[in-house]
Parts: structure tokens; sequence; C-alpha cells
């Protein structure tokens, strides 16, 4: 069998850059996308290196809308097929709604929301219909819990959760397979490196590291799982918010709520 | 010239002003007791009382000082307080910064860490690798951050050149993050027979020597906000024990410990530690790394600093005369009770000070 090709978005740094790793450590050749100047040569070269895999790149703001035709265009310049898409690219924020500014919120939307819906069009189109191909949504249990301050990411996320779940529903049967990962925290950024290890008991065990996330995350993908949970005390959260009635809910979240408004 | 370094009582800082003083310089030797054991006397050497925590005394340290070495780090393998990792590497380093922007310091070195890269696929790691896992290890993870913060007050126009020595031997004191050191001694006594996995897991060794050099040279010819990787020779475990085996002339039955079992005692020490608090010998996170190599490339160095790699037998045959030589003098170390590790050392002492000196 040839071998595959992934697209990564976001790749060059926190989840995305394990998601390289993990996948080049499965023979998988990669295509990454990140911004300018965020060392994706850098880690391109390294792969290269340390892996036997085909490793290409390509530096563009997600947020323009060439840019997804770029990527493709780009590929079938190389005569290169893509057989997984990671839609990994992502704008997080914790802050309350009136902190971020209206430009803010419109790049956060594109790239969490329009990105990755056009991406999936496109991926798509090309694909072989002959071989399996895979896409894998990064929402985030953010998408499945109300959590304050985190409004809009969270709406994106909810949006990534009900589009993934509906496709899956229209692509059934198909060589398709299309996976939700909905991760709790991960240690990615600096300011949440700083941030996660603050947090004590519960909220430290929802944590994972980034290589974790990516290792379970592709493991769920291409056995075809629907949604990927990774780190057990996540799940638990997860069956708990099936099992609870609504009151409940919503009595721990104005609490949590109060905690914040506190500190 | 008067210098100024963070850490003199540290692994590398103490040998650091030796070296300075020996070479001319007026050092101003940072630490938290004046009277402490592992600080040097010379007479180019001024002990200074502070706390790099305290900005007012960092500024009263500094004056005068055209150059600071800042090696002063929390980086032993455990805290009781998990937030002192946080407070002295990041913080403390922040306030490093801050305060010779403000005072006359015309250049700054940085002791950062191979750490900061971490582990290692195929090749060595180069100043440009990504680092291909999180930070699960504390001390790891705000090196890291305060690399962050060295780069910030480069960006502001500040002089200051980061060096990264990998796993530090030498000539030195033997303490809770001398990991060598533990290890050469704990032979020695016929105490440390464990090989963990396979024994070809890959840790590249700096010996103390060059990595002071590597400090020095990184003042006068470093690049302003570069980083250099201050390394040594990639060796196995199994090759670690081969030569101390040879160089020291005692040969001890080694026992190789599965990685599993490793992992499991690691975990039954975090649990351990999680309820009474006592100080663990090895956490999860560290046996973790145990599957992974550690190689790094000085070649950098070795270009732009003339950076020179002791051969390891060399280094070894001397870290193994240093540690049976100094045996019956008094460094601060006190035989150890039966059962009783050197961690615990660094948190019975009396007054507090042990503990809260800043080795790397």
């Amino acid at each position: 069998m040839s071998p595959l090709t992934a697209i990564i978005t976001g790749a060059s740094e926190g989840l995305g850059k394990s998601f390289a790793i993990e996948l080049a450590g499965r023979n998988i050749n990669l295509m990454l996308v990140a911004l300018p100047s965020s060392s994706l040569p850098e880690l391109a070269s390294f792969i290269r290196k340390n892996f036997s895999v085909k490793v290409n790149y390509l530096e563009t703001d997600l947020t323009r809308t060439e840019s997804y035709l770029e990527i493709f265009d780009y590929l079938q310049e190389q005569d290169i097929t893509a057989h997984l898409l990671i839609n990994n690219a992502g704008l997080g924020n914790w802050s309350w709604f009136e902190e971020k500014s209206a430009a803010f919120y419109k790049m956060q939307i594109e790239l969490n929301v329009v990105t990755p819906v056009l991406l999936t069009r496109l991926f798509l189109a090309q694909a072989d219909s002959a071989v399996t191909s895979y896409i894998l949504n990064v929402g985030s249990l953010g998408g499945l819990f109300l959590v304050p301050k985190k409004q809009v990411y969270g709406a994106t996320k909810s949006f990534i959760r009900y589009f993934t779940k509906c496709l899956q529903l229209e692509l059934y049967g198909s060589n398709v397979k299309i996976s939700l990962l909905s991760p709790g925290g991960i240690n990615t950024k600096p300011e949440l490196l700083v941030m996660n290890n603050t947090l004590k008991g519960i909220s430290k065990a929802t944590i994972l590291e980034p290589e974790q996330v990516a290792r379970i995350a592709i493991d769920g993908l291409l056995q075809g799982k629907k949604e990927i949970i990774p780190g057990i005390i996540n799940r638990l959260l997860v069956l708990l918010n099936s099992l609870l009635p609504a009151s409940v809910k919503d009595m721990i979240i104005k609490r949590r709520l109060n905690t914040i408004l506190e500190s | 010239m008067k210098v100024l370094v963070t850490g003199a009582t540290g692994f590398i800082g103490r040998r650091l002003t030796l070296e300075l003083a020996t070479a001319g310089y007026d050092v101003k030797a940072l630490c938290r007791s004046t009277d402490h054991p592992y600080l040097i006397k010379h007479r180019n050497i001024e002990p200074v009382l502070g706390n790099i925590l305290y900005k007012q005394s960092l500024a009263r340290a500094m004056d005068g000082c055209a150059q600071v070495y800042h090696t002063a780090a929390m980086a032993k393998m455990w805290c009781r307080n998990p937030d002192e990792y946080h407070e002295t590497n990041v913080t403390g380093t922040r306030n490093v910064l801050e305060t010779a922007g403000k005072t006359g310091v015309e250049r700054m070195v940085y002791t950062s860490t191979c750490g900061v890269w971490g582990p290692t696929i195929k090749h060595p790691m180069t100043e440009h690798d990504p680092r291909i896992t999180g930070f699960p290890i504390a001390y790891e993870r705000t090196k890291y951050l305060a690399e962050l913060e060295v780069q910030n007050f480069v960006k502001q126009g500040m002089q200051v050149v980061t060096v990264n020595p990998s796993r530090v031997y030498g000539e030195g004191p033997v303490t809770d993050s001398n990991t060598v050191g533990k290890m050469v001694s704990g032979y020695l006594k016929g105490k440390w027979r464990i090989i963990p996995g396979n024994g070809r897991q890959i840790a590249n060794y700096a010996f103390l020597n060059d990595v002071v050099a590597g400090h020095i040279a990184a003042m006068n010819k470093g690049i302003t906000g570069e980083r250099y990787i201050l390394g040594g020779h990639d060796i196995s475990f199994n090759d670690f024990f081969t030569t101390l085996q040879d160089v020291s002339g005692k040969q001890l039955g080694m026992i190789k410990v599965p990685l599993n079992i490793i992992e499991l005692y690691s975990r039954m020490e975090w649990l351990k530690t999680r309820l009474t608090g006592l100080s663990p010998v090895f956490l999860p996170e560290f046996a973790e790394r145990l599957k992974y190599d550690q190689k790094y490339c000085s070649n950098k160095a070795e270009t732009h600093l003339n950076y020179n790699i002791t051969p390891f037998a060399e280094g070894l045959r001397k870290t193994v005369e240093y540690i049976r030589g100094s045996k019956n003098k008094d460094y601060g170390i006190k035989e150890k009770k039966p059962g009783e590790s050197f961690n615990i050392l660094h948190h019975n002492s009396e007054n507090n000070q042990i503990n809260l000196i800043c080795h790397h």
C-alpha cells in the first residue's frame, strides 16, 4: 500500500505538533499548515531527520479564505492525495465576553468554525474513494459543558460537535471515517502550563499532556471511533453529565461561576 | 571587573565562582547564607547575602557589577511545596533580569538546561529542534518558562546569552540536584546496583569544568539572545556503569530492573508522598522519561564558543577521585544514616538553609 498523507492544521505548536510527531511515528507523510514565523520549517526538518516520512509544509493564515485553496493547490502540484485531515487549528481564550474585541471574536469564529468546515469540504472533494479517508475534528469538552469565560469558544466547539455528528450520519457506509476529539485541558501554551499547574484535585486530573492526547486521538481515529474523550476522569465527567438532572448541573455551574467571580 | 554569580553554592555556580576568581575577576557570590559550607573561600570571592526572590537584595548585590551569571535554580527532583519551582526559576529569573536592567549590568549569562528539550528520538537535539513532549517535569517546565522571560528582556534590548547544560557531572558536592554524583557515590558505597530497563537508554553527560568554561565563553563570545547547548558525550546506562567500573576499579553485580517495575514503584512512591508528605525516591514523570533517550549536540558551542568536551572516562575518573577524596573532608555532607536518602538531608536541616539553597 502506498503511504498515506495527513494534513494537520495548526501544526507548529501544542497539540498540532504532537499530532505531527505521532503520525510521523506511524509512517504517515505530513502536510503541515501553520502561521508564518511559527518555527514550522524547523519542525518539518526535525521530523524529516528523525522519521522516515515525507514532510511538506505551508505557512499561511487560515483566517484568509484563499488559504484553503492554497493547501489543496499545493498538494495537487506535488501530486499528493491527502488521506487524513486533522482539523486542529483553533483559537482559545478565557475572558469575559466584553473583555475581547469584535475583531477577536470574528477571527476566533473564522478559525474555529469556518476553517474546519471548508477544509472538510475541499478534503472530501479530493479524497480517493478507493481507500479509507479519515477526518479528525478537534472539539472540546467545553462544547459539551457550559463553561463561564468560554462563551464564544465553547459555542464554536458546540458547532464542531453538531457538524461532526451530522457528517457521521451523512457519510455512514462510505469510505470516510470522521471522529470528534473532545479533550479536557491540555498542557500546551506557556500560559496554560502555568495555569494548569495551579489546579488541584479533580480539576488537575482532567489535564493531559499533548502527546498523550495525540496518541489516544490517532488510535481512536484509525479505529473509526465517533467520539474520542481522552482521560478516564474526563470520560467519567461526561458520564456524570448525562446522568445528572439539569437542575443539579445548573447549580454546579453557578457555584463555579461564583468562585470565579470571587477570585 | 566585578561580576555577580547567583546560585554561588550550587553545583555549577560554585565552580564558576572559583574559575572566575582564578582568572582575576572580582566575584560577588550571591548566597542565602554567607557561611554556607559549599561556598568557596578565595580572596577574589566576596560572599553577598541575598535571595533572588527579593529584588532589594539583588540590587545591592549587582551594585557595581558589569556582568551577571544567573545560575541559581530549583533543580531538585521533588519539592514539598511545588510552587517553589515557579517562584525560584521563573519569578526569580524575572527578578534578576529586571534588576540587571535597572542597575549598570552590561551583560548576562542565563543557565538554562537541555531539559527544555527533554526526550529525543533518533538524532541528538540541536538548538533549533522542537520539544516533542509536554512538560510533566516541573523543573523542565519552569526552566522553559524562564527562557521565555529571558527572550522578553532580550527583545527589549538586554544582552543575555542562554546556555543549556545537559546532565552535569564532575568534581562537586553530592546533593539532591547532582543526580550523577548521587549515582556514582552510591555505586562506590556498593548501594547503587540498579540499571533501568535494558540499560540501552542514552543520556548526555557534560563535565562540570567544560560547562563552567562554556559559561565564561558564552559571556565573552556568545551572541545575545542565542542559546548554546553545553553537553558532553551521549552514553547509555550500560556504558556508564562499564566506564565507572573501569575508572573506579570497583566491580558490582548490577541488576537490570524492567521499566514497568520502575513505573509501578514510582506510582507507589507518588502515593506515599501524597499520603504521608514524605519525600519520594522516584516519581512517575521520571519513570516515563526512562523510555526515551536524551541526546544533545554541542556543535554550535564547539564552533562558536570553542567549547571543549572532556572524554567521559577522564571526567568520570576525576569525579570518582573527588568523591572518594571528599569523604573525609567537610563539605557539609553528613554521613548518611542507614535507610536515609540524601533528599532528607535537604528537608530536615534545622534552620532550613540547606533546603533553600539553589543547586543545579
